[in-house]
């Protein structure tokens, strides 16, 4: 087969690749990203450049084309600066607490403990609950005359965390962290099973301690977990709009917990500026794709 | 990229372009047929307890004589989302006929999309709606001067608060000293102090547009004597009673008899607050857990409660350009609005509808319920938001200067409302 | 199959058969930070069922300890009455199931044939899901509601909720980094034998992925299942809402008059909760430690 395989014109297949049944595997995958995400996709695009806003079927609207005005105008607006800012502080806050506290779970939580499957529960539940229910519990936790106040009284920051604007974007990372945590020792958990034992043991025979053997064999072993929860995380910070929306009642004092989503529905769907709205997703989304390239790039280094 | 991968995306281009032209030009029914054209209809309204008996009742009602021209109903909630809901409708062509809750602010931005009929169009149109509703009317007309809404009912905004609060703190709850902005905060302060309450009165601070509408903007009506955000395109907030108000709420929040922080639930219900500023439809809501009492909001040097104008919380009918049944729509829109609906309205729901003298046309109904007159004579002095380009816009600027100013002090509150009123100058001219 | 199914078990007995660890402090000590650590994750969900079995809400500290006698199933039979509860998990469940069939049908293979099938194109397709899968919903909102409402006609219907969320990126994703992982020779061996592509994946990359595979799965489970705003948008009809939008459409307005608002919204927040938490303890068992090094060396 291996011969036969061989054989088939060089030409056709450095055209197709080694192997065409992939196209089969992907078609389904491909026809249904071009029939439901091809157009709003392109459109958003298109629309980025006009003064453009949804219509109703047969209304006669004027939408000028305005060229790079919207990307300028986004990029010069201080709101959206802060948002941008409000971003990075989440993602430095998030992404490296997520992936050190999920990989130590995951491999916590892979051992054989007593009363394995209680404790995994416990640490997803959080991802399970919907955003709206448990925003109640933290404003509690988290107000003026909240559980952590009363706690921390005296060096408790005035005025209050939420409506701080030093503190109001890290409460929301270590919210969004500790809700999404669970999601990151999934992934990790399905990694650490494809570490064949003998690694570990032959490791212990040669004398490395706890820490090394955790340092030298599962961080390295699950190197293309660690990219994907890298990458995932990244993607969840910058499209943060739940906790802003509802834990700071729509960006904060002063926009200190403003992200750019929670712009891009205010400007897009409450004020009608589509065209503004689908800049602001452009410019986003360039920045994500930047620094997933760059994190790949880092961690899958060969 | 690869040149397959090229020529895939400007197939795709092209695509996406046909399909935009397609969608942006063309053409919808005519006008002249679709205004008198009869049939079956669907409507949406409100989907609170209340005015769904309401909806029910005049469904059946209209539904028994006219088998010919059904209506059908759906519910859609109220808030924030239903006009994420009605413009996304919009642009898909799915809008019923007739929607019961169409905010007035968010009627430029439908009227924007091609999504409103004007109500001018039908013969009776304009001449039905002042009949109905009087002189307030016209704060309804858009700049172009047509009815883009019916103004269908109010809760006029007012001064609730905690009579039991109230006793506990030592404060006479007949004739409670709110009504000058010096009482107002005396009062206040007593009520934190002795009344075991966390606030005096907690309207939410968060950065929502509509926010203003329950604390600003009742308050600034209520003392410049009945004026808009804006008329005639020029900002009327940075006037000496738009300051004298804004710094009244600052006395407020400074002093902490009004928090900064939102609560996440119903701090008078629960109460947390002695004070609420709210209309008529939160009765139903109160009624059985607070014993309440309602005076006008408060006004700098105190005028006379019969001269005292609010916000009117309203919210309008509006006929949408995808029915292609006009007739109908027109008809039940008559109907639904007529002297015994109205009167429904008020029995079953405790809004007031727009009408001229509610008093005198339902006598009957505040003989058993005189704690609601005060109401329903609120409501005839009633201000709206203006109905210009940009008003959600417009809302948010506005929101964004006074939460900086007034509820965080961070800024002067004449230079935030002064860089606020130029940025809104231009919003509302429309470019 | 048959075999590596032998396989499994042989390895998992022999890992049970082996003595359990000696109790050090070390293990102490790590017990003891889990433990901390499940009851900080664990607190507020706590709350929230406290909140939701009390009659009268406690917003303070006592809340956490409540009296027993202060205890009631009325919150949950308060929102039964508003909201249908059977229903609109059914519809929950109609949405989800459809899109769990869709993600592990047409996701597994895309995801197996982006990670180890070479074919010219392969990138492009790669590049496309990472978009996708970057940019928020929110931009695609509107666009898609007129592409499935006006062009395809699907308003009010299970297909039009299901249609976007129908193969979830991020499941795609997660199969593509797990195949990456498995070694081609696995595969040459079989191709050499003369199995088809599909027999390949079916018998060797399935269950050898499997722990990825309730991963993608349970992850998937969660988007459709506490989504509220696009079925929102696409139904108006009330016996087609999914919980998630019903809880949405509670705690915006009608709330407020029932008896204990607090207690009832979290009675729903609760209900909505268990089945994710169900189908979570259920499938967590398939993580079993699995020894895939002898299934290869060997």
């Amino acid at each position: 087969m291996a011969v036969a395989a061989a054989g088939r014109g060089g030409r056709m297949r450095r055209l197709i690749g080694r192997d065409p049944i992939g196209y089969a595997f992907i078609a389904p995958y491909v026809i249904f990203l071009a029939a439901l995400f091809a157009y709003p996709l392109l459109l958003a695009l298109y629309i980025s450049f006009f003064d453009y806003f949804f219509a109703a079927p047969g209304a006669e609207v004027e939408r000028p084309f305005v060229g790079l005005r919207n990307y300028a105008q986004i990029l010069g607006d201080p709101v959206f600066q802060r948002a941008i800012l409000n971003v990075v502080e989440f993602i430095i806050i998030n992404v490296p607490l997520t992936v050190v506290l999920s990989l130590v779970l995951a491999s916590a939580l892979n051992a054989k403990l007593p009363f394995r499957a209680f404790f995994r529960t416990s640490y997803y539940i959080p991802y399970v609950t919907a955003s709206v229910a448990v925003i109640g519990v933290w404003l509690w936790l988290f107000s003026g005359t909240g559980l952590l106040n009363s706690l921390l009284s005296p060096i408790a920051p005035k005025p209050s965390w939420l409506v701080n604007e030093f503190w109001a974007m890290p409460v929301i990372a270590l919210t969004v962290t500790w809700k999404q945590l669970g999601f990151y020792v999934l992934i990790y958990l399905a990694a650490l099973q494809n570490i064949p034992k003998e690694l570990y043991e032959a490791a212990e025979v040669d004398g490395a301690g706890v820490v090394r053997r955790f340092l030298a064999i599962t961080v390295a072993e699950v190197r293309p977990a660690t990219t994907l929860v890298v990458i995932l995380a990244t993607i969840v910070g910058a499209n943060l709009f739940t906790e802003p929306y509802l834990l700071t009642g729509g960006g904060g004092p002063n926009g200190a917990s403003m992200s750019p989503v929670l712009l891009m529905y205010r400007q897009g769907i409450e004020q009608g500026h589509a065209g503004y709205a689908a800049a602001i997703g452009a410019v986003l989304a360039i920045g994500v794709m930047v620094i997933s390239a760059i994190n790949r790039f880092v961690l899958e280094r060969e | 990229m690869s040149r397959t991968g090229l020529r895939l995306v400007s197939i795709a281009t092209a695509l996406v372009l046909v399909l935009a032209a397609c969608t942006s030009g063309g053409s919808g029914a005519p006008a002249g047929s679709a205004a008198s054209a009869k049939g079956p209809i669907k409507i949406w309204y409100s989907n609170n307890k209340e005015e769904v008996a309401w909806a029910k009742a005049v469904l059946a009602a209209w539904n028994k004589d006219h088998a010919d021209q059904q209506v059908t109903g759906e519910e859609i909630p109220a808030g924030k989302t239903s006009e994420e809901v009605i413009g996304a409708s919009i642009t898909a062509g799915n809008t019923p006929c007739l929607i019961f809750n169409t905010a007035p602010a968010a009627v430029p931005q439908f009227q924007k999309q091609g999504g409103l009929v004007a109500l001018d169009d039908f013969a009776d149109g304009a001449s039905y709606i002042k009949e109905r509703t009087g002189d307030r009317a016209d704060q309804y007309k858009f700049t172009d001067g047509k009815f883009y809404q019916m103004p269908w009912k109010t809760n006029p905004v007012m001064i609730f608060y905690n009579k039991t609060v109230f006793t506990k703190a030592g404060i006479p709850t007949d004739s409670p000293p709110l009504k000058t902005y010096d009482e107002f905060l005396a009062t206040a302060k007593t009520l934190v102090a002795k009344g075991g309450v966390q606030a005096a009165i907690w309207p939410s601070p968060t950065s929502e547009f509509f926010q203003p509408w329950f604390d600003f903007y009742p308050l600034f009506i209520a003392q410049s004597g009945g004026k808009q955000l804006v008329e005639g395109g020029e900002p009327q907030f940075t006037s000496p009673d738009g300051l004298a108000v804004a710094n009244f709420w600052k006395a407020l929040y400074d002093a902490k008899l009004a928090p900064n922080e939102p609560y996440p639930k119903d701090s008078f219900g629960d109460q947390k607050a002695a004070m609420a500023i709210v209309g008529p439809w939160a009765i139903a809501v109160y009624g059985g857990k607070v014993e309440w009492g309602a005076v006008p909001v408060p006004t700098k040097d105190g005028k006379d409660a019969k001269e005292i104008h609010t916000f009117s919380d309203e919210k309008s009918i509006g006929m949408y350009t995808s029915c292609k049944n006009r007739g109908t729509a027109w008809e039940f829109l008559k109907f639904a609005t007529s002297k015994d609906s109205d009167g429904q309205l008020l029995t079953l729901t405790g809004q007031m509808p727009m009408r001229t003298d509610v008093v005198g046309a339902y006598p009957d109904y505040f003989q058993k319920n005189p704690e609601y007159q005060q109401f329903a004579d609120a409501a005839s002095r009633t201000v709206e938001v203006p109905i210009v380009p940009n008003s959600v816009e417009m809302w948010q600027t506005f929101r964004t200067s006074y939460s900086e100013s007034v509820i965080f002090g961070k800024k002067p509150i004449d230079q935030a409302f002064k860089e606020a009123a130029d940025k809104i100058k231009t919003l509302v001219s429309g470019s | 199959m048959a075999s590596s199914v032998a396989t499994e078990r042989a390895s998992s007995e022999v890992s049970r058969r082996e003595p359990a660890a000696p109790i050090s402090l070390g293990r102490v000590a790590g017990l003891a930070v889990l433990t901390l650590g499940a009851v900080v994750f664990l607190f507020p969900f706590y709350y929230m069922v406290v909140g939701a079995l009390q009659r009268e809400p406690k917003t303070d500290i006592s809340g956490a300890f409540p009296n027993p006698a202060n205890l009631t199933l009325a919150n949950f039979a308060d929102i039964n009455a508003q909201v249908d509860l059977v229903r609109t998990l059914i519809n929950s469940g109609i949405f989800t199931g459809g899109v769990l069939l869709a993600t592990f049908v047409i996701g597994m293979l895309a995801g197996y044939a982006l990670a180890q099938l070479d074919f010219r194109g392969r990138n492009v397709v790669f590049n496309a899901m990472l978009l996708i899968l970057v940019l928020p919903f929110q931009l695609f909102m509107i666009p898609l509601y007129v592409l499935i409402v006006r062009t395809y006609g699907l308003a009010d219907n299970y297909l039009g909720m299901i249609l976007p969320f129908a193969v979830n990126a991020t499941a795609v994703f997660i199969f593509r980094q797990f195949f990456l992982q498995l070694p081609r020779e696995l595969f040459e061996s079989a191709r050499i034998d003369g199995a088809s592509e599909f027999m390949i994946l079916r018998r060797i990359a399935i269950p050898l992925a499997r722990p990825a595979i309730i991963t993608a799965l349970i992850v998937t489970f969660i988007g459709p299942w506490n989504e509220f705003l696009w079925p929102f948008l696409i139904t108006k009809q009330h016996d087609l809402q999914p919980l998630a939008v019903a809880l949405a459409n509670y705690i915006s307005t009608v709330a407020a008059r029932a008896a204990n608002p607090f207690g009832s919204i979290l009675a729903g927040a609760v209900v909505l909760a268990i089945p994710a938490v169900i189908v979570f303890v259920v499938f967590q068992r398939q993580f079993i430690e699995s020894n895939l090094g002898s299934g290869v060396k060997g």
